[in-house]
C-alpha cells in the first residue's frame, strides 16, 4: 500500500472495528482531522509513524502488518496505537457514546453531608479504636 | 551577584518552604531554580489531548518529557524510574498531592521491627511542623483519623469521594477494616486567595485552577514579598567551599551557556534525592575526592523509591470514576503496622484513585490491558468510568546497593554529568507487595467488583525519591545532622526527602515540607551561632 492515509485507515480499522453500537475508527476521520489533532498535541509521534509506514506500508494485510511492526520496532508500533487511540477517543460523537462527561469543571459543593457520615461509617472506623503502633509500648491497638 | 545570608538550590517543596520561613524572619534570601515559573494555562487538563500529552510533554519522567530544563538520568539498572518536575514548585506540579504523614513506628523501626535504622526525631516533635505546613498549604481532609495520633484537625473540609470510594467504604466497613477519607492538598473551598478544587480528574499533569498546593502558588509569592529572590534556568554544577571547609556558594549556568556563581553564607540544598547527591558527588574536590559532605561514605547509597503495586476492581454500574482529584479518594492503613506471621515487616499504606479517562481506558497504565479488534469496545466500556483502584506504597528498607552515582558519559545538555540510578526491589518489598495484593482484591471483591487484575509492579513509579543523604546523631553513619546540617560543612544543609532514615510507607511531600520547615526554623534563629565564612 503506497498511500499513507489508506495505510492508516486500514490499520485504525483493524484495532478499531465498528462493533457495539460505536463507530469504526475510519468514520472518525482518523488519517484526517483525527491525526491533525494528535499530531498537534504530540509533534514527536510524526517520526514514528513516518517510520512505521517505511516498515510495514508494503504489506497490504493490516493485521500482518501490525504484527511485522510489533517485531520490528516496538516504539513506532506503540505510536500506532497511541496514534490510533488518541484520534478516536477525542472524538465528540465517540465521548457522546461513552457517556464520557471528564474534564469538564464542575465546583465541588462543599456542605453536603457525605454518605459515609449519615450511614455512620467513620463512627465505626473510629469506635474500633487506634491503629497506629504507638513506640513507647510496642504494640498494636486495635 | 549580591552575597545572601542563604542560597537555596531547588525551589520545590522543600526550597520554597524553608524561603518563605527565612524570608519571612528577615533573612535575606537568594534561590537558584533550574526550571521556570510554571505557566497553569499551559497545564492540559481541559484539552481533550489531555491524556496524550500526559505520556509525553507532560509526563513525569524526565528522560520522557526531555524538556531543555530537565536533566538526563541513566535508569536502565533500575527496577523503578526516577519521576520528577523542574520548576519553581518541583515536583509538586505534577503530584497526585496526596497528603499523608509518617505513623509514629515509622520513626522507630530499628526498635520496634529490629531493622534499618531510627530517626533521630519523632512524630511528636515534627508535629506542630506538620500542622504549620497543612495550614499553608491549605489540606483538605477529615479529623480523627484513628490511624494517627489525634493533632490539630485539617484546616478545610473533605473532598467528595465519589460513588467508587463509597462502595469501597461501604466493604471495609463490613469487613470490619480501617478506610478514611484521604486529607489531600487540594482545596474543597476557596482559600488564601486561592480557588478550590473543580474535579478535572488530571491533577498528575498540573492544576490549572491552582487549587492543588504546590509552592509556586503557596509560598513563592510571600517569599519573594518579603525580599526572597529566585533565579529561575540557573543550573547548578557544584557547591563551592573555601579553604576553612565553609560553603561560600554555587557556580551555575544559565540556558545560553553563561556561567556564574551565587555566594552566601549558608547553602541549603532542596534538589530531590536525586539531584542533590548528584550536585555534591559533581562538587568533589582534593579534600573530598568522593564528594562533598561525604565522610561518612552513605552520599547517593540508601536510595529508597516506594515500590508501587495496584489493584483494580470493575464493577457493573457507572461509577464516573475519571472524576475528581486524583491523589486519593479514601485510604487504608489495615495493613500498616508490622505482623511477623505475614512474612515480612513493616506495611502499606493503599489510596483509593479515579481510573482516567477513554484513552487510559484504551492503553491502561495502570493494571489492566489493551484490547484491540472486535473486543476493543466492551474491553473499554468495562474500564471507563467502571473502575477503581488501589494504590500500594510499600515500605523500602534502606539497602545501600540502591544508589544515585554519577553516569561515567551521561551529561546533561551543559556538560554537567548526569546521576545513574542503580535500584532493586527488596525481598522484603516484594512478599509485602504480594501481600498487600492479595488483601487490595479481597477489598474491591467485597465492594462488589465482578473482576479484578493487578499490577505487581510499576516501574514508572519513582514519585517518592528518599534517602540518598541521611540524617542521623553519627558522622560515621549519617550525611546531616538532626537539624539537617552536614556533619562535614557546619554551614551546608539538606532540606529534602534525601534525610529521609527511613522511607515509611507513606507519600513523603508533607513530612518533606515539615522538615524544610524545622530545619529552616532552626537556622533561622540560629544567629551569630550558625558558622559562617568571613
Amino acid at each position: 500500500m503506497s498511500d499513507l492515509h489508506d495505510w492508516l485507515v486500514a490499520i485504525a480499522d483493524t484495532l478499531i472495528p465498528a462493533a457495539d453500537g460505536m463507530p469504526a475508527a475510519s468514520e472518525v476521520d482518523i488519517a484526517g482531522t483525527a491525526l491533525k489533532a494528535v499530531l498537534t498535541a504530540r509533534p514527536d509521534l510524526e517520526r514514528h509513524l513516518a517510520r512505521a509506514f517505511m516498515l510495514a506500508g508494503d504489506i497490504d494485510k493490516p493485521q500482518e502488518a501490525l504484527d511485522s511492526l510489533q517485531q520490528l520496532d516496538a516504539a513506532a508500533y506503540e505510536a500506532i496505537l497511541m496514534i490510533v487511540t488518541g484520534g478516536y477517543y477525542m472524538n465528540s460523537r465517540v465521548r457522546e457514546l461513552l457517556g464520557y462527561t471528564g474534564q469538564q469543571p464542575q465546583p465541588v459543593r462543599i456542605g453536603e453531608i457525605p454518605e459515609y457520615v449519615s450511614e455512620g461509617l467513620l463512627d465505626r472506623v473510629m469506635a474500633r479504636g487506634p491503629r497506629y503502633r504507638d513506640p513507647e509500648v510496642k504494640s498494636v491497638h486495635n | 551577584m549580591q552575597k545572601s545570608d542563604v542560597l537555596i538550590i531547588g525551589a520545590g517543596a522543600a526550597g520554597g518552604v524553608a524561603a518563605a520561613a527565612l524570608a519571612g524572619a528577615g533573612v535575606s534570601v537568594t534561590c537558584l531554580e533550574q526550571g521556570d515559573w510554571p505557566t497553569p494555562a499551559d497545564y492540559p487538563a481541559p484539552r481533550r489531548s489531555y491524556e496524550l500529552e500526559a505520556r509525553k510533554q507532560w509526563s513525569a519522567s524526565p528522560n520522557v518529557r526531555a524538556l531543555d530544563v530537565d536533566y538526563p538520568i541513566d535508569d536502565e539498572e533500575s527496577d523503578i524510574v526516577p519521576l520528577m518536575y523542574a520548576g519553581v514548585g518541583g515536583s509538586m506540579t505534577l503530584y497526585a498531592a496526596d497528603w499523608p504523614r509518617l505513623l509514629p513506628s515509622d520513626f522507630r523501626v530499628r526498635s520496634l521491627d529490629g531493622v534499618a535504622d531510627d530517626w533521630p526525631v519523632d512524630y511528636a516533635e515534627l508535629l506542630p511542623y506538620y500542622e504549620k505546613t497543612d495550614r499553608a498549604y491549605g489540606i483538605s481532609g477529615v479529623a480523627g483519623d484513628p490511624a494517627y495520633p489525634a493533632g490539630e484537625d485539617p484546616p478545610l473540609p473533605p473532598l467528595p469521594i465519589g460513588a467508587g470510594a463509597m462502595k469501597v467504604a461501604r466493604a471495609h466497613d463490613r469487613l470490619g477494616w480501617h478506610w478514611w477519607p484521604a486529607s489531600q492538598a487540594v482545596l474543597s473551598a476557596p482559600y488564601k486567595g486561592r480557588r478550590p478544587c473543580v474535579q478535572y480528574g488530571a491533577c498528575m499533569q498540573g492544576c490549572p485552577e491552582g487549587a492543588k498546593a504546590s509552592t509556586d502558588v503557596t509560598h513563592w509569592q510571600g517569599a519573594i514579598a518579603n525580599g526572597a529572590q529566585l533565579i529561575t534556568h540557573a543550573r547548578v554544577s557544584r557547591i563551592l567551599v573555601n579553604s576553612r571547609g565553609l560553603a561560600i556558594g554555587a557556580e551555575f549556568v544559565r540556558p545560553d551557556g553563561t556561567w556564574d556563581a551565587a555566594k552566601a553564607d549558608v547553602v541549603l540544598l532542596a534538589a530531590n534525592a536525586v539531584g542533590t547527591p548528584r550536585i555534591l558527588l559533581n562538587s568533589a574536590g582534593p579534600g573530598w575526592p568522593d564528594g562533598l559532605a561525604n565522610s561518612s561514605g552513605q552520599l547517593g547509597k540508601r536510595l529508597m523509591v516506594h515500590p508501587f503495586a495496584n489493584v483494580m476492581g470493575y464493577f457493573d454500574e457507572p461509577l464516573q470514576s475519571w472524576n475528581g482529584h486524583v491523589g486519593a479518594k479514601i485510604t487504608c492503613y489495615e495493613f500498616y503496622e508490622t505482623d511477623l506471621d505475614r512474612g515480612f515487616v513493616r506495611g502499606a499504606k493503599w489510596s483509593l484513585a479515579p481510573t482516567g479517562g477513554p484513552l487510559n481506558a484504551a492503553l491502561p497504565t495502570r493494571a489492566g490491558s489493551a484490547v484491540f479488534g472486535s473486543g476493543h469496545h466492551q474491553h473499554v466500556r468495562e474500564h471507563l468510568g467502571r473502575t477503581v483502584s488501589w494504590g500500594i506504597f510499600g515500605e523500602d528498607l534502606p539497602d545501600e546497593r540502591n544508589t544515585v552515582t554519577l553516569d561515567p558519559t551521561l551529561v546533561d545538555s551543559s556538560g554537567i554529568p548526569a546521576p545513574r540510578i542503580s535500584y532493586k526491589v527488596g525481598e522484603n518489598s516484594r512478599k509485602l507487595l504480594d501481600f498487600h495484593i492479595e488483601r487490595a482484591a479481597q477489598s474491591v471483591s467485597e465492594a462488589g467488583a465482578y473482576k479484578v487484575a493487578s499490577e505487581a509492579l510499576m516501574r514508572y513509579s519513582g514519585w517518592h525519591l528518599l534517602g540518598t543523604a541521611r540524617m542521623g546523631a553519627d558522622p560515621a553513619t549519617s550525611v546531616v545532622d538532626p537539624w539537617c546540617r552536614s556533619h562535614d560543612i557546619p554551614n551546608l544543609y539538606i532540606i529534602d526527602g534525601s534525610v529521609f532514615v527511613t522511607s515509611g510507607g507513606v507519600n513523603p511531600t508533607s513530612t518533606i515540607s515539615a522538615l524544610a520547615l524545622r530545619a529552616a526554623e532552626h537556622l533561622a534563629a540560629a544567629g551569630s551561632a550558625q558558622q559562617v565564612p568571613a
